[in-house]
């Protein structure tokens, strides 16, 4: 018996499959229910929220689902929420789908994990685990979370889990609330726990279009200077730009609207059984109670992958998407339109290339490229950041936080009452 | 993470294992009730479910002649009726499916992915120290 790395694993079952439709990876929200109010979520919803209860799919629809997605070959099941545990039934979920031997992995904000969930966990491993810290301090990590005594909570869940050996991973999102901790979870994490640690700072709109979390988003200049502070992110992003303007084709040049493996590998059911190309895609769903996920999959996403782009945008030319999230989905969620390019995140990708020393070739009017409106103000933060005057190991509470525009229940219930993808939820 | 391979290549080895063949081949295994097999990508898959069994941070996949043997063992099967099916299936001479077979059975329960088993009739218990499975 010989031993090959997870990678080479990974990469011989997506080679094998290469240029297949075949759907290899399922998200799955059990839940958008949770204990935590965290003001930068894009889904989350009341715990005492009896109604979104009331649409879950049930236990046993969801052992059927995970049937289907077994016979269909899927071999990669995420789980996340809301928080999963939120649901009381959540384990035998989880059991029946390692029983049909997916490789699972388990988000969750480790807030009620119990002695008796770990003890269940270590018997019945998941493959990989992910907990978000929201704070290094118990004051920051509650004034993102709104919950008073989810820092011990949390604290108290990662140690459970970490006692028992279990494959965790722990990671946050930088937020105007928490950035001048994040250099200090990533200590904590990795010098103190011993665990893998990373951050991401790319908040999104709530998916019923809300734009609560964008309170406290941070700035695309505080984004990327916290990239470059963090040697192994830059160097990742600077490696992904040279292969990108060395390849031969730009990667938007294609005349779909989606490109990337949602619909082709991949696909995500949210809690009521509507099936989408991603998690953060909703304009677009399949209601699996109504058909089956097979049918979904075979017709409906196949007809939403092979929908052709209906605008020339400066994306379809821009060589450092490997650098920026601009996708359908973000797309919907800021502009409530997959094809317009959103503006932030445009910023924000040229700021990496350009605090990293590259110059964006053009690719059509864009405002942020030299002659565009926003160039110049780019272009100074990018200086600012090469001259580290902004210093990311100096960034200090805020000592007034940014207006809270509404918290997850009262946002939830809003929308933007205008995209047309909340009415059936 | 480490992901077992298992090697059962009938064409590339020659064997000598007359002394393996006598009583022992009547001992009977089935695979254990704690791994799943998924067939994804041609191959055949086996996945750890729960503690305490081989490996978790393990997924082994068989080659055409693994797999053979573990689809066999869905069921009780004996080491002579492995060897039968081995020496049918590839056309291979008795000595090296033998082999082959006793590789990969050592292989599956030095990974804890096989039990053996007592079969009395049509009934069968677990010979070996079992931990409870599902």
């Amino acid at each position: 018996m010989s031993a090959a790395s997870y990678t080479d694993f990974s990469s011989a079952i997506h080679k094998h499959y290469a240029g297949k439709r075949t759907p290899l990876e399922v998200s799955i929200e059990v839940t958008r229910r949770c204990p935590l109010e965290c003001q930068h979520c894009y889904n989350n919803l009341d715990m005492a929220d009896t109604e979104a209860r009331n649409r879950e799919l049930s236990k046993e629809e969801y052992f059927k689902l995970l049937d289907d997605l077994s016979e269909m070959g899927v071999l990669w099941l995420l789980f996340t929420g809301g928080e999963i545990f939120a649901r009381k039934d959540f384990l035998e979920i989880y059991t029946h789908a390692k029983r049909k031997g997916f490789l699972i992995t388990l988000f969750t904000n480790g807030t009620v994990i119990t002695e008796k969930i770990a003890d269940y966990l270590k018997e019945w491993p998941p493959f990989a685990l992910e907990i978000t810290l929201y704070g290094r301090t118990r004051e920051t990590y509650e004034e993102l979370t709104a919950v008073p005594g989810s820092y011990d909570r949390c604290i108290r869940g990662i140690t459970l889990l970490r006692d028992r050996g279990l494959p965790l991973k722990l990671k946050t999102v930088g937020t105007t609330i928490n950035k001048h901790e994040v250099l200090s979870m990533k200590a904590f994490v990795e010098e103190e726990l011993g665990l893998d640690f990373k951050t991401d700072s790319l908040i999104s709109p709530r998916i019923d279009c809300s734009q609560s979390p964008l309170a406290v988003r941070l700035s695309p200049e505080d984004v990327v200077a916290l990239d470059m502070h963090l040697p192994r992110v830059a160097a990742e992003h600077s490696q992904n730009i040279v292969r990108e303007m060395q390849a031969a084709e730009p990667q938007g040049d294609g005349d779909t609207v989606y490109s990337c493996g949602g619909g082709v590998k991949a696909f995500a059911i949210d809690p009521y059984g509507h099936m989408s190309i991603c998690i953060l895609s909703h304009q677009e769903t399949y209601d699996i109670r109504s058909g089956s996920v097979k049918e979904g999959w075979d017709h409906f996403l196949l007809a939403v992958r092979q929908r052709k782009r209906k605008q020339i945008t400066k994306c379809l030319n821009c060589r450092i998407h490997s650098v920026c999230s601009m996708c359908p989905a973000n797309g919907e969620l800021e502009n409530t339109d997959a094809e317009s390019p959103v503006d932030f995140l445009c910023e924000v990708a040229h700021l990496r290339a350009m605090a990293l020393g590259f110059e964006v070739p053009e690719h059509g009017e864009c405002e942020f490229c030299p002659g565009g409106k926003h160039h110049p103000e780019v272009k100074e933060s990018a200086r600012r950041i090469i001259a580290k005057e902004i210093n990311v190991g100096e960034w200090k509470s805020p000592q007034v936080l940014l207006p809270i525009l509404s918290n997850a229940s009262t946002s939830a219930s809003t929308g933007c009452g205008g995209c047309g993808s909340h009415s059936n939820q | 993470m480490e992901i077992a391979v298992s090697n059962l290549d009938c064409a590339d080895r020659a064997w000598t294992v007359h002394e393996k063949i006598g009583p022992m081949m009547e001992e009977t295994y089935i695979r254990s009730s704690a791994v799943v097999s998924r067939l994804i990508a041609g191959e055949t898959l086996v996945v750890p479910v729960r503690g305490k069994v081989g490996d978790l941070a393990s997924i082994y996949s068989f080659n055409d002649v693994g797999t053979t043997i573990w689809e066999a063992l869905a069921k009780p099967t004996s080491i002579n009726t492995l060897i039968d099916l081995i020496e049918r299936e590839y056309e291979v001479s008795r000595e090296r499916a033998a082999q082959d077979v006793e590789n990969f059975l050592q292989e599956m329960r030095t990974a804890e992915l096989v039990m053996a088993v007592e079969v009395h009739g049509s009934d069968v218990s677990h010979r070996t120290e079992l931990r409870e499975t599902a």
